[in-house]
C-alpha cells in the first residue's frame, strides 16, 4: 500500500512539473502598439447589430463613427488617435455580458457607447464599472438604472453610468399629458415585458390616471409572438379611444397592422422604441395616424442637429441613423470632451480610464439634441421630448415639449 | 491473391514494386517539409503566428516539425526492421505512415490557405509554405501507395508499472500544454492549423496502435490516471497567468460539460431523448439565484449554498419528475416533443412570472441580476487571489468550484453505470419489452434516469446562477438543448470521455473561431446531419452501441462479443459456463 | 356572448393554419414513423417562397382586388408551394432515405439538424439574392388587395377576410385530399405503405415514390400555410417556423397521429383551446403571455389520458 501511495505521489509530481515548465503561457495578447507618436484609444459600441432591432443599432454604430472621425479629422486630442470597436449584443443581455467582458479586457478600451436596450445593460454595466470604463447610453430610458430601485430614494448605483436620453419618468407621463389634451381619455396599454416597455407603460399610466384618464384595460405580450389576434380581441372589447404600447417597432408595426385589420381602428401610441421609418414598413398603411415620442429635439430644428444630419449624409453610411443617432453622436462627443481632459496626462488608455470617469461629470457643450451635461445621478439635464405623428407613410413632428 | 492491400483501389500485384519507393518517398516528404520550416512561409506578418522569418520556426511550425519527425519514423522503421517480430508486427507503421502523409498534407494546405486568407491573397505564400504542401502532396502519395498494416496490437506489450505511470504523465502532460497553447493561440488561422496537427497526430497515433499500448496503461491504472487528469485540471488555472479569457471559456467548457453528463444518463445510457433537458439546468440557476439573496430578487430567504445547491437539484428533481410522470408511459417520439414542449413552457413561465402575468419570483424577461459572488469561509469567489505566488482571477475561482462538481456527477454516473441499475438501463435502451419480460422494472428505472438526471442538472445550474451573475430566461431556449444533445451525441453516447470531447469542441469552437461566428449555428444543422449519417455513434464510440447502428458489420459483431465475454469473465471469475458444463 | 364567437371565429381560423401544418407532420409519420422536426422550416420556406414569387413578379402593388385574389395571389402560392416542395424533396433524399432503418435517434437528430440549418440558410443568405430584403428581421407581407385588412362584420363579431381564406383553403385542400388518398393511385398507395409497408411492396408498389409523394403533399400544404400566416400577420420571419411547428404536431397528436382527419380536427381543437383560454381563463394566467403554454398542456393531457388522440392513430404497429 506504501508503495501505491509513494507511486502516486510522485505521478502527480511529475504530471505537475512536467505541465508547469512545458507550456509557456502568451503573456503577451497582440498589443501592437505601433511605433510612431501617435496612441490608440477606443471608444467601443455595444449596440445590436444584427437581429430584429439592428436598424436603431447599426445607427448608433454610425454616429459613434462619425463622431470619432470628425475627431480625428480635427485632431481634438493631439498624440492621440481614437477608434471604434464595435461589438453585437443581439438584443440579448447574455451577448451584451460577453461583449462587454470581451471589451473590458482590450486595454485600448477607454469609454463605451451603448446599449440600446435597458434589459441589456443591466448586465453589460456591471462589468464595465469595475474597470471604471464610462458608459453613456444614448437609449436607455429605465430610471433604476440611474436612480436606483427604489424612486423614492434615489441613489446612483454605477458611478460610470451616464445617458444622453431622458427617461421614461419623463417620457411616459409626457405621452400621457398629450394624449389627455387631445381629448382621449380612455386608453389600453400593452407592453412587451422587457424592462423598457414595463417601465414605459408604468409611468405612462401613473401619469394618466393623475391627470384623470381611465385605463381601459392592460395587456401583455410575448415579444417573440408573431399572432395578436388574442390581445387585440380583448382589448377591442374594451372598447379605448387609443392604445398605449410600451416595446419596440418589431412587434409594435404588426401588431397595429393587426389592430386596424380586425376593426379596431384607433391610434396606437408609443415611446422612441417604435419610432423608426421600419415601424411604418412593418404596419403599412394602417399606421396613418400612430404616435410616436421621442426623446430630444427635432433633428430639423436645431443648427447643431442639422450639421450632424448632413454630416451623416455626407459620410454615406448604408443604414439610416435611426431614432437614436442623434443621441448617440452626443455620446460619442461627451466621451471625446472627457477625453480630452483625460487623456492629456496619460501614456495609455488603460490608466486614463477613471478620469475619464471623473471628467464626465463636468462635461458640458452644444450637442445634436440640445445642451449635453449631466446631473449627479448620469442623467442628462436637457429634458426635451418631441411626439411624432405618421403621416402620409411617413414620421412627422407634432409637437415639442420640455 | 496477394494477402496485402493499400488504400488504394489497384490491384496489390501491381504496386508490389513500388513499395520501397514509397517508404522512401514518405521519408523524403517529411525531410521536405522539414526543410520547408527553415525557409518563411509567408510575406505577411498577420497569416498563423508570424511565418515570416527563416531558420526560425514559430512555435506552430515547431509543432509541425514534431509531425515530420513522426512520419520519418513510420515511413523509415519497415525498411529497418525486417525481421518478424513484436516491432514489426504489433504497430501498423504502414497505416500510421499513411496517416502521417494525410497529417502533412492537411496541415500544409489548412496552413497556405490559412496564409492566403490572412494576408489577402496567395501571393503571400513564401517558397516555404509551398514547400510544405509539396511535401504533404508527396508524402500522402506514398502513404496510399504503401500496403495496410495488419490491426496494431501495441496493447500485449508488456510494461513495467513505473513506465506505464510516466507515460500517463506525460501523455496528460502533453495535453494540458496542448490546451493551454490552443487557448493562447489569437488568431483562428492559427487555431485551425494547430486543430488540423493535433487531429492528425492523434489519429496517426491511433491508427500506429500507439493508443492502444495507453489505453492499455490507463486500464492498467484507472485509479492513478484519473487523479492525474484531475490534479492537471486542478493545475491549469496557474497556467494562465491571470489572464481571465481563458479561463471564462474554460468554466463555461466545464458548466457545460457536467449538464452534458447528466443529459448522458438520460439519452447515453437509458435511450430516452430528451429535448428540453436546458430547463433542468434553468431551473437549478433560478433557484439559485433567487435564493442567493441578490436584490433583485423577490425572495428574502438566503441559506448557505450547500443547502442552496441541494435545494436546486431538488427542484429540478422535481421538475423531472413532473414530467417524466405521464410521458414515460408512451412511446419514445413522443417523449421528444414533450420534453421540447416542457422546454418550451419552462422558459414561457420564467418570463411571465413578473408580477404582471403571474406572481414576481423571476422578474420576467430581465431575470434576477446581481447574484452576489460566492463566498466560502472567507474566500470570496469574486476576487482575485494569489496563490503560491501566482494571481488567478475570478474565472479560476469557479473553474475549481466547477471541478468539483463535475468530479462528482463523474462518480456518481459511473457507479450508477456499474451497478444493476446501469444494467437496467442499457437492458431498456437495447429492447424494452425483453427487458420487461425479464423483470426489469421498466416504469421506475426510467423515472429514476429522467429525476438523476434532471438533479445533477439542477446542480450544475446553481454554480452556474452564480458565475454568470444574471440569470434571465432567454439563456435557456431550446437552441441550448441541442447544443447539449448534440455534445453527447457527437461525443459518444453512454461514454464519459466522449461526453466531455464533444462538450469540449461544440463550447471551444465557436469562441476560437471567431469568424465563423455568423455561420456558426447553420454549420451546426450541418454537422448534426452528416454526423447521424456517417458516424451516429459518436467520437469515443461505445463498441456496442456502434454495432446498433452499424447492423451490417460482421467484424464489430466479432468484436463485441469478444469484448462482452472479457468483461463478464473479468467480473464473474467463479461463474459456471457452458463451457464447464459440457 | 360576442366576445365568445369573437374568439371562437379566431380560434377556428388560428386552429386552420395549424391543421394545414399538422397534415404534413401526421402524412409523414404515418408511413415513416418519423417526426419530421423540420417541418415547421418548410412551412417557412414556403412563406418565404410566396414573398420571393411576388418581388420576382415586380413587387406589385396596386391592382384592383380580382386581379389580386384570383391572379397575383395564386401565382404566390404557386411559387410558395415549388420552393416548400423542393426543400422537402431533398430533405428526404439526402437526410432522412440514408437513416430509413436507423435507430429511431438518428433521423430525429438529423431533423433538428435540418430545421436549425434551414432557419439559418434563410435567415443569412436570402437577403444575398437580387431584389430580396435583408431577412435577418421580419419581412413585411405585401398587401393582397381584398384580403389583406379587410374585415367583414355580423353584428359585433368582426371576421378577417384573410381568416376567411385559411377556413377556405382548409376545406378545398381537405377535399382535395380526401379524393387524393381515397381516388387516386398514389393516394391509395400511401395509405396501404402505412398499413404495412411490407406487403405494399410486395404488391409492387415503389415505397420511395410513395414515401416522396407523401413529404411533397405536406409540403403543398405547407406553402398554402405560410401564405395564410403571412396575411394573417403581415409579415413573414425566418423564426415563424419553429413555434408553429410544434403546435402542429400538438395538433397531430390530439387528433390521433397517423390520421389525416385527426390532424384536421387537432389543429381546429387546438386553435380554439388556444383562444378561449387567453379570454376565460380568469386572473393573471389568462393572460395572452400564457397562450402558447396552454397548447403545450393540452398536449400532455392528451398523452395521459388519451394516447391515441381524439380520433384515434393509424400508426403501423411495429412490434
Amino acid at each position: 500500500m506504501n508503495r501505491r501511495i509513494v507511486k502516486l505521489a510522485a505521478v502527480t509530481f511529475v504530471a505537475g512539473a512536467l505541465a508547469l515548465s512545458g507550456c509557456g503561457s502568451r503573456a503577451d495578447n497582440g498589443s501592437t502598439s505601433s511605433s510612431g507618436a501617435t496612441k490608440i484609444a477606443k471608444i467601443g459600441v455595444i449596440a445590436p447589430l444584427s437581429g430584429d432591432l439592428s436598424a436603431l443599432g447599426l445607427g448608433i454604430k454610425n454616429s459613434v463613427d462619425l463622431a470619432i472621425k470628425q475627431a480625428n479629422d480635427s485632431n481634438a486630442i493631439p498624440g492621440w488617435k481614437l477608434e471604434i470597436s464595435a461589438m453585437d449584443d443581439q438584443a440579448t443581455p447574455d451577448v451584451g455580458k460577453n461583449a462587454a467582458t470581451s471589451l473590458s479586457s482590450d486595454d485600448q478600451v477607454v469609454g463605451v457607447v451603448g446599449t440600446l436596450n435597458s434589459s441589456v445593460a443591466q448586465s453589460v454595466t456591471p462589468v464595465l464599472q469595475p474597470v471604471h470604463i464610462v458608459q453613456i447610453s444614448p437609449a436607455n430610458t429605465n430610471p433604476t438604472l440611474t436612480q436606483g430601485q427604489d424612486a423614492a430614494n434615489p441613489a446612483r448605483p454605477y458611478d460610470n453610468y451616464f445617458r444622453t436620453c431622458t427617461t421614461d419618468a419623463v417620457q411616459g407621463p409626457t405621452a400621457a399629458a398629450y394624449l389627455l389634451s387631445i381629448g382621449i381619455k380612455n386608453v389600453a396599454t400593452i407592453h412587451d415585458k422587457k424592462s423598457y416597455g414595463q417601465g414605459l407603460v408604468e409611468a405612462f399610466t401613473k401619469a394618466f390616471v393623475a391627470g384623470g384618464g381611465k385605463i381601459a384595460i392592460a395587456q401583455t405580450i410575448n415579444p417573440d409572438d408573431k399572432d395578436f389576434s388574442a390581445v387585440v380581441t380583448n382589448v377591442k372589447a374594451a372598447n379605448p379611444a387609443a392604445v398605449y404600447y410600451g416595446g419596440e417597432y418589431p412587434q409594435a408595426g404588426p401588431l397595429s397592422k393587426q389592430m386596424k385589420a380586425a376593426g379596431l381602428n384607433v391610434p396606437l401610441m408609443g415611446g422612441d422604441g417604435i419610432f423608426d421609418p421600419s415601424y411604418i414598413d412593418l404596419a403599412g398603411s394602417a399606421s396613418n395616424g400612430d404616435l410616436a415620442t421621442s426623446v430630444g429635439a427635432p433633428v430639423d430644428t436645431l443648427a447643431s442637429a442639422k450639421a450632424f444630419v448632413s454630416a451623416y449624409t455626407a459620410a454615406g453610411y448604408k443604414d439610416p441613423m435611426g431614432a437614436y443617432g442623434a443621441q448617440s453622436y452626443d455620446a460619442a462627443n461627451a466621451i471625446i470632451n472627457a477625453l480630452k481632459t483625460s487623456l492629456a496626462k496619460a501614456t495609455d488608455a488603460k490608466s486614463a480610464r477613471a478620469d475619464t470617469v471623473t471628467a464626465m461629470s463636468s462635461v458640458s457643450f452644444d450637442g445634436a439634441t440640445g445642451k449635453i451635461a449631466f446631473d449627479k445621478y448620469g442623467d442628462t439635464v436637457t429634458k426635451v421630448i418631441t411626439v411624432y405623428k405618421v403621416t402620409a407613410g411617413k414620421w412627422a413632428t407634432e409637437k415639442t415639449l420640455s | 491473391m496477394s494477402r496485402f492491400t493499400s488504400a488504394l483501389t489497384i490491384p496489390a500485384e501491381k504496386l508490389e514494386k513500388f513499395q520501397t519507393a514509397a517508404h522512401i518517398g514518405g521519408i523524403v516528404a517529411a525531410a521536405l517539409g522539414i526543410v520547408s520550416v527553415l525557409l518563411p512561409w509567408s510575406y505577411a506578418h498577420e497569416a498563423l503566428d508570424d511565418v515570416t522569418y527563416s531558420a526560425a520556426p514559430s512555435p506552430l511550425q515547431y509543432n509541425y516539425i514534431g509531425l515530420a519527425v513522426i512520419a520519418v519514423v513510420l515511413f523509415a522503421a519497415p525498411l529497418v526492421l525486417r525481421k518478424p517480430g513484436k516491432a514489426r508486427d504489433w504497430v501498423a507503421w504502414n497505416t500510421g505512415a499513411r496517416f502521417a502523409g494525410y497529417g502533412l498534407l492537411a496541415t500544409g494546405f489548412v496552413g497556405v490557405a490559412a496564409i492566403g486568407i490572412e494576408s489577402g491573397g496567395l501571393i503571400n505564400v513564401d517558397p516555404g509554405g509551398w514547400l510544405a504542401l509539396v511535401a504533404g502532396v508527396v508524402g500522402a502519395v506514398s502513404g496510399l501507395v504503401l500496403f495496410r498494416s495488419p490491426e496494431p496490437s501495441m496493447g500485449r506489450i508488456k510494461t513495467n508499472t513505473i513506465v506505464q505511470i510516466i507515460a500517463i504523465a506525460g501523455g496528460l502532460a502533453a495535453v494540458l500544454f496542448a490546451a493551454a497553447f490552443a487557448l493562447g493561440l489569437s488568431g483562428a488561422g492559427a487555431f485551425l492549423f494547430y486543430l488540423t496537427f493535433a487531429a492528425f497526430l492523434a489519429l496517426t497515433l491511433v491508427r500506429t496502435g500507439v493508443f492502444g499500448w495507453f489505453a492499455k496503461c490507463a486500464a492498467d491504472n484507472k485509479k492513478i490516471l484519473v487523479l492525474a487528469a484531475f490534479f492537471v485540471a486542478f493545475v491549469f488555472p496557474f497556467t494562465q497567468n491571470g489572464s481571465d479569457a481563458n479561463m471564462s471559456i474554460a468554466t463555461q467548457v466545464l458548466i457545460f460539460s457536467a449538464t452534458a453528463l447528466g443529459l448522458n444518463i438520460v439519452v447515453g445510457l437509458v435511450g430516452l431523448l430528451d429535448l428540453g433537458y436546458i430547463a433542468f439546468l434553468g431551473a437549478g440557476a433560478f433557484t439559485s439565484a433567487v435564493l442567493s439573496g441578490s436584490l433583485y430578487s423577490h425572495i428574502h430567504w438566503h441559506p448557505p449554498f450547500i443547502v442552496t445547491v441541494l435545494i436546486s437539484g431538488c427542484v429540478s428533481s422535481f421538475l423531472g419528475l413532473i414530467i417524466g410522470t405521464p410521458t414515460l408511459r408512451v412511446s419514445g417520439d413522443y417523449l421528444a416533443i414533450v420534453t421540447l414542449a416542457f422546454g418550451e413552457i419552462f422558459r414561457i413561465t420564467m418570463n411571465n412570472l413578473d408580477g404582471s402575468d403571474g406572481p414576481n419570483i423571476t422578474n420576467g424577461s430581465n431575470g434576477i441580476n446581481n447574484v452576489p459572488e460566492l463566498s466560502f469561509l472567507g474566500f470570496n469567489f469574486g476576487d482575485a487571489h494569489q496563490i503560491f505566488g501566482i494571481q488567478v482571477g475570478r474565472f479560476a475561482n469557479y473553474f475549481w468550484l466547477m471541478l468539483l462538481v463535475l468530479a462528482v456527477i463523474m462518480v456518481v454516473f459511473v457507479n450508477l453505470n456499474r451497478s444493476r441499475i446501469g444494467r437496467g438501463w442499457v437492458a431498456i435502451r437495447e429492447d424494452e419489452l425483453a427487458a420487461e419480460a425479464m423483470g426489469v422494472n421498466t416504469f421506475g428505472l426510467k423515472i429514476l434516469a429522467f429525476a438523476g438526471g434532471a438533479f445533477l442538472a439542477g446542480l450544475a445550474g446553481a454554480v452556474k446562477a452564480h458565475y454568470d451573475v444574471s440569470v434571465t430566461p432567454d439563456q435557456y431556449v431550446f437552441l441550448e438543448s441541442a447544443f447539449l444533445l448534440a455534445a453527447v451525441v457527437l461525443g459518444g453516447m453512454g461514454t464519459v470521455m466522449g461526453v466531455l470531447i464533444g462538450a469540449t469542441i461544440l463550447k471551444l469552437l465557436p469562441e476560437k473561431l471567431r469568424f465563423f461566428s455568423d455561420y456558426r449555428l447553420m454549420l451546426f444543422g450541418l454537422l448534426l446531419v452528416f454526423m447521424m449519417r456517417f458516424r451516429p455513434e459518436g467520437i469515443i464510440a461505445d463498441e456496442r452501441r456502434q454495432l446498433e447502428f452499424h447492423a451490417e458489420d460482421e467484424e464489430l459483431a466479432e468484436d463485441v462479443q469478444e469484448e462482452l465475454i472479457a468483461y463478464h469473465d473479468h467480473f464473474n471469475p467463479d461463474a459456471v459456463t457452458t463451457e464447464d458444463l459440457r | 356572448m360576442d366576445l365568445f364567437w369573437q374568439q371562437l371565429i379566431n380560434g377556428l381560423s388560428l386552429g386552420a393554419l395549424y391543421a394545414l401544418i399538422a397534415v404534413g407532420y401526421t402524412v409523414v409519420y404515418g408511413i415513416v414513423q418519423l417526426i419530421n422536426f423540420a417541418h415547421g422550416e418548410i412551412f417557412m420556406t414556403g412563406a418565404f417562397g410566396a414573398f420571393a414569387t411576388w418581388v420576382v413578379m415586380g413587387s406589385p402593388s396596386s391592382m384592383s382586388w380580382q386581379v389580386a385574389v384570383f391572379g397575383m395571389l395564386p401565382v404566390m402560392i404557386l411559387g410558395g408551394i415549388i420552393v416548400s416542395v423542393t426543400m422537402a424533396l431533398l430533405m428526404e433524399r439526402l437526410a432522412y432515405r440514408p437513416l430509413r432503418d436507423a435507430p429511431r435517434l438518428a433521423p430525429l437528430i438529423s431533423a433538428i439538424g435540418i430545421s436549425v440549418f434551414l432557419q439559418e440558410f434563410v435567415r443569412l443568405f436570402f437577403g444575398d439574392i437580387p431584389g430580396m430584403p435583408d431577412s435577418k428581421r421580419a419581412i413585411p407581407f405585401p398587401n393582397i388587395e381584398g384580403i389583406s385588412g379587410r374585415s367583414v362584420s355580423f353584428g359585433n363579431v368582426n371576421v378577417q377576410i384573410s381568416a376567411l381564406f385559411t377556413l377556405g383553403a382548409l376545406v378545398v385542400c381537405t377535399a382535395f385530399l380526401w379524393f387524393y388518398v381515397n381516388r387516386t393511385k398514389t393516394g391509395r398507395a400511401m395509405v396501404a405503405t402505412s398499413q404495412d409497408p411490407d406487403t405494399a411492396r410486395l404488391m409492387g408498389i415503389n415505397v420511395d415514390r410513395v414515401i416522396m409523394a407523401a413529404f411533397a403533399v405536406g409540403a403543398a400544404l405547407a406553402a398554402i400555410a405560410g401564405v395564410a400566416q403571412g396575411m394573417r400577420v403581415g409579415n413573414i420571419d425566418f423564426r415563424m417556423g419553429f413555434l408553429a411547428g410544434l403546435k402542429a404536431f400538438t395538433a397531430a397528436v390530439l387528433g390521433g397521429i397517423g390520421n389525416i382527419n385527426g390532424a384536421v380536427v387537432g389543429g381546429l381543437v387546438l386553435g380554439v383551446v388556444e383562444s378561449m383560454a387567453t379570454t376565460f381563463i380568469p386572473g393573471q394566467f389568462g393572460s395572452p403571455a400564457w397562450k402558447d403554454v396552454w397548447a403545450f398542456v393540452l398536449l400532455i393531457l392528451v398523452l395521459v389520458f388519451r394516447p391515441q388522440g381524439l380520433l384515434g392513430a393509424k400508426v403501423v404497429d411495429r412490434a
